[in-house]
């Protein structure tokens, strides 16, 4: 019997507009680095990170993608195999903001159904700068019944938090397996479609 | 014949009797001694004396007649005396009246007469004591006015006083009390003289010793407007020269903007207070200090004998005074004022000394003053090898040279010889190099950290003008394209081209005024300038190419800048020769091995993005999760794998940009490790046992890389070469699944071997793998037939194998 390093894997995806820090809080979460020169991701990136939850070890696989429109074609090809999605806008940035609907729609256009969302309101640092109110924030969230965060990737501020938030709620939704079962293997298992999990 | 002799004897004798008669007749009373004496001691003096008694009686007999004759004449006389004798009487009687009268009346004359002589006495006396005064009173005015001198400070005129006092004066008066005690004095006096002027001669020293930052800083100012001046003479050349090379270096540019001036050509401000400065009217060196006290003491130690120890003490005194200028302070290096206020001390000293040198006989000497200036150079020398090493700012390293060439400017002027100060310019030259290498690591980093590593937009032509002005690139299909566009390389391209220059620049800055041919020089700024490209920024290059989080946007876009910088080299090699002024034609013995360096960073960067890569690769591997021992066949390949090369797609559908080779050789190096990945999982010892369904499920894996490859993700290979990658998977997958071993043993070896890329060992460690599994189901096996023969056959194939191993490597 072939023994893997973890109980789950977890697929996540970080998508928002070009510039709102989604490469940084992704490197902030995994590998706790700043760096404040902006440098456009045009690539497809991926960190993963193990953590501990509720006695499993869950591998989570973060996806960064490339705000630029020029590259949504190739970003959209990997919704299908998330199963949670931040979205991420730049509270000193409205247009990021007023972009969260075009993110959200495209979510579900090509997710899964029932793939789990959180919205990162970054910055945070540069309060004195905001042109989002937080209000608007918490409305957009509250309509579609999704979490938020206000974060700083700069001042780290609640990334741990967030990215631990989200594999919560996921695992939540993941089927309870039985202690005494033994390569059962769960893929047709009702609700949960397009991934599977295993155990020792 | 005796009577003829006593006749002889008579006449002789009384010749001499008639001679010694006319004697006593002629000669005076006093004289008759020795005449008589001749009488008696010849023997005749009877007959003498019968001659004198005849004499005598002759003479008596004349007498007679002689008073007869004249007898009548004395009776009349006599009786003309017997009156006279009457009157003589009352005449007596009168006189003696008169003189009774006298006596009476002259008494008070005599008193008077008596009180006259004594005056007279008195009038001696004291002219007698007038004298003796007068003799006197110049050695008391003389001592009056020593002492006067004494009081006044004036020891030079009196010790000249005491001298004419003590060999002059004194000796004519030596008998006196009072100048016994005066010469008693004079040792005295002329020790206060000696040690009075001591005491002046010391307050002069620290005079001096105070001044000497001052008569230094003076001095160098002098040197300083001096050399401005041979700059306004020297001005129009230079203007021209200075033109003409400006123009050049627009000529590399090819362009019609204006550039401008870099920083490095101007002075640090430090010294530009320095300037306004010298514009004043500087006071000479003799205008601060008086140095008549050291003249004068000269003069009163020689005259009292002691100038060796003058001299002695003088130059002992400026020996020690020497060692205190010449001890730099403990934090000289901070600033520059330190090392100024250093140079001013010892340019002070020794201006002082030459002075001294060309205004005394002897107090100092040229061998004396040599003897000091080689101890100051060397001190000097290694204080300032010492402060130097501790600058880390190139202005101040800057600044510092300029001032230790107008230092030795300076003393050049009074004859010290300065050689040795310019060759430590040269090693400040190192110095000054490394400092600018730390600074322009600084700015290569800072530029570095600081790039977007995206390709430079321009939407105007201005903008795209001021680009090709920073950086020599020229394309003429970017050129004809509309706006907006892109340059192909990111902003640190041009800056890095830039701050080359500027460090250029930084180096000739140095050159200057350190006699230097432009050979040497062009020499000197190409190490520098190599230096710098192949030491710090290949450095710096290779610290983000290899920095943690590195995106492979940022290592695309290095390999494309770096070939962009690469070309620019042969700019940089014209700039540099611009500059310098040296022949094209001249044989350098140094060339510019900037190629090299981004030549290195490129591979680095090539390197960067296979090694990111296949980490990546790794990554998704670790996530893996094969159930060796299923039974059941999925219709599809593992999810990780799935993603993995949809990752791989992706990315090299993104980096089009990315040199073809490039592109090739990171495509192949992914999938020759995936291959390799994939097999050493397959092989691993852990994996234990596995059975013919996980065979093919993972068969289903190489199917999707095989169909990737084939796939095209990058342009340029040929048509099955980037499928040869899993080729040894694909031939073991093969054998197994289609249990083709008897073709495998019957062709082993041979060069047309359907199974040639199967190695034998591995054959077996999979072929025991599923042994294994078969043996665990043992006991089901012996209710089924072809079970049993399937384990059979595969003990069979597992012989045959080793013995073909055995047999072969044998």
């Amino acid at each position: 019997m072939a023994k893997k390093t973890y109980d789950l894997l977890f697929k996540l995806l970080l998508i928002g507009d070009s510039g709102v820090g989604k490469t940084c809080v992704l490197f902030r979460f995994s590998d706790d680095a700043f760096n404040t020169t902006f440098i456009s991701t045009i690539e497809i990136d991926f960190k993963i990170k193990t953590v501990e939850l509720q006695g499993k070890k869950i591998k989570l696989q973060i996806w960064d993608t490339a705000g630029q429109e020029r590259f949504h074609t190739i970003t959209t090809s990997y919704y299908r195999g998330a199963m949670g999605i931040m979205l991420v806008y730049d509270i000193t940035n409205g247009k990021s903001f007023e972009n969260i609907s075009k993110w959200l729609r495209n979510i579900d256009q090509h997710a899964n159904e029932d793939v789990e969302r959180m919205l990162l309101r970054n910055k945070c640092d540069m309060d004195h700068k905001r042109v989002v109110p937080k209000g608007k924030g918490e409305q957009i969230a509250r309509e579609h019944r999704i979490r938020f965060f206000e974060t700083s990737a700069k001042a780290n501020i609640n990334i741990e938090k967030a990215f631990l938030t989200l594999p919560e709620d996921i695992l939540r939704k993941t089927p309870v397996k039985e202690p005494n079962s033994e390569n059962v293997d769960i893929s047709s298992g009702g609700g949960v479609t397009g991934w599977k999990s295993k155990c020792c | 014949m005796e009577r003829v002799k006593m006749a002889e004897e008579s006449l002789e004798t009384a010749a001499e009797h008639e001679r010694i008669l006319r004697e006593i007749e002629s000669t005076d009373t006093a004289c008759i001694g020795p005449t008589l004496r001749s009488v008696y001691d010849g023997e005749e003096h009877g007959r003498f004396m019968e001659k004198l008694e005849t004499r005598i009686r002759n003479h008596d007999r004349e007498i007679e007649k002689m008073c007869n004759f004249h007898y009548q004449g004395f009776v009349d006389s006599i009786t003309e005396l017997l009156k006279v004798r009457g009157e003589a009487q009352k005449l007596k009687n009168q006189v003696t009246d008169t003189n009774r009268k006298l006596q009476h009346e002259g008494k008070e004359l005599v008193i008077a007469m008596e009180e006259l002589k004594q005056c007279r006495l008195q009038q001696r006396n004291i002219s007698a004591t007038v004298d003796k005064l007068m003799l006197c009173l110049p050695v008391l005015e003389m001592y009056s006015k020593l002492r006067d001198q004494m009081k006044t400070k004036r020891h030079y005129p009196a010790l000249k006083t005491l001298e004419h006092l003590e060999h002059t004066y004194l000796p004519q008066v030596s008998h006196y009390r009072f100048c016994k005690v005066m010469v008693d004095n004079i040792p005295k006096l002329r020790e206060e003289i000696k040690d009075v002027s001591m005491s002046d001669l010391k307050d002069f020293l620290e005079s001096i010793r105070k001044h000497s930052d001052k008569i230094g800083e003076t001095a160098m100012k002098q040197a300083q407007q001096q050399r401005n001046l041979d700059n306004i003479v020297l001005q129009q050349p230079r203007l021209g020269s200075k033109r003409k090379s400006k123009k050049d270096v627009y000529t590399i540019f090819d362009t019609e903007v204006e550039s401008t001036s870099p920083k490095s050509e101007q002075d640090s401000g430090i010294l530009d207070v320095e300037d306004e400065e010298d514009d004043e009217e500087v006071p000479g060196a003799q205008d601060l200090v008086d140095f008549s006290p050291v003249y004068r003491c000269l003069h009163i130690y020689s005259v009292l004998g002691a100038r060796e120890t003058f001299e002695n003490y003088y130059r002992k005194q400026r020996r020690k005074q020497a060692r205190l200028v010449l001890q730099p302070p403990s934090n000289m290096h901070e600033t520059l004022d330190g090392y100024r206020k250093y140079f001013n001390q010892i340019v002070g000293f020794f201006v002082v000394e030459d002075h001294i040198l060309h205004t005394t006989q002897g107090l100092v000497n040229r061998a004396y003053i040599d003897e000091l200036w080689e101890m100051a150079l060397s001190k000097t020398i290694a204080a300032l090898r010492t402060h130097s090493s501790y600058c880390s700012d190139p202005n101040l390293v800057l600044d510092l040279k300029n001032l230790i060439v107008l230092f030795a400017d300076t003393l050049q002027v009074y004859g010290f010889p300065v050689n040795q100060l310019f060759d430590m310019l040269l090693e400040i030259r190192d110095q000054y190099s490394e400092t600018l290498l730390k600074k322009w690591a600084g700015v290569f980093r800072n530029i570095l950290d600081s790039d977007n590593y995206s390709p430079i937009p321009v939407t105007s032509e201005e903008t795209y003008k001021k680009v090709v002005g920073q950086f020599p690139f020229q394309d003429t299909e970017l050129e004809k394209q509309p706006f907006p566009k892109k340059f192909p390389f990111s902003e640190f391209v041009p800056k890095v081209y830039n701050q080359i220059k500027e460090f250029i620049y930084a180096c000739l800055k140095f050159s200057e005024d350190l006699h230097l041919s432009s050979t040497e020089v062009d020499d000197m700024i190409r190490k520098s300038t190599n230096l710098l490209l192949t030491r710090t920024l290949s450095n710096s290059l290779q610290n983000v190419i290899k920095r943690k989080n590195i995106g492979l946007t940022e290592l695309v876009q290095i390999i494309i800048n770096t070939t962009h910088l690469e070309k620019s080299c042969k700019y940089l090699e014209e700039f540099i020769t611009n500059i310098t002024n040296v022949l094209p034609e001249t044989v350098h013995t140094t060339k510019l091995y900037g190629t090299t360096t981004f030549k290195d960073a490129r591979h680095a960067a090539e390197e960067e993005i296979y090694t990111n890569l296949n980490q990546k690769i790794d990554q998704f591997l670790q996530l893996a999760d094969y159930d060796w021992m299923t039974g059941e066949l999925d219709n599809k390949a593992s999810d990780y794998l799935v993603d993995l090369i949809a990752f791989l797609r992706s990315t090299f559908a993104v980096f089009t940009h990315l040199p073809g080779k490039v592109a090739q050789t990171a495509c192949m190096s992914a999938c020759k490790h995936l291959a390799t990945s994939l097999m050493q999982l397959l092989l691993e010892a852990e994996v234990r046992q596995l059975t013919l369904g996980a065979l093919q499920q993972f068969n289903l894996d190489v199917r999707e890389c095989e169909q990737f490859a084939r796939s095209g993700p990058v342009p340029g290979f040929q048509e099955d070469t980037l499928q040869l990658a899993f080729i040894d998977l694909r031939q073991l997958l093969d054998l197994f699944i289609q249990w083709d071993w008897s073709t495998y043993l019957a062709d082993y070896g041979q060069p047309n071997c359907k199974y040639l890329r199967v190695n034998p060992v591995t054959a077996l460690t999979l072929l025991e793998k599923m042994k294994d599994t078969s043996r665990k189901n043992n006991m089901f096996a012996q209710f089924r037939k072809n079970e049993r023969d399937k384990q059979k056959l595969i003990d069979t194939v597992a012989k045959q194998l080793r013995g073909l191993i055995s047999s072969h490597h044998s």
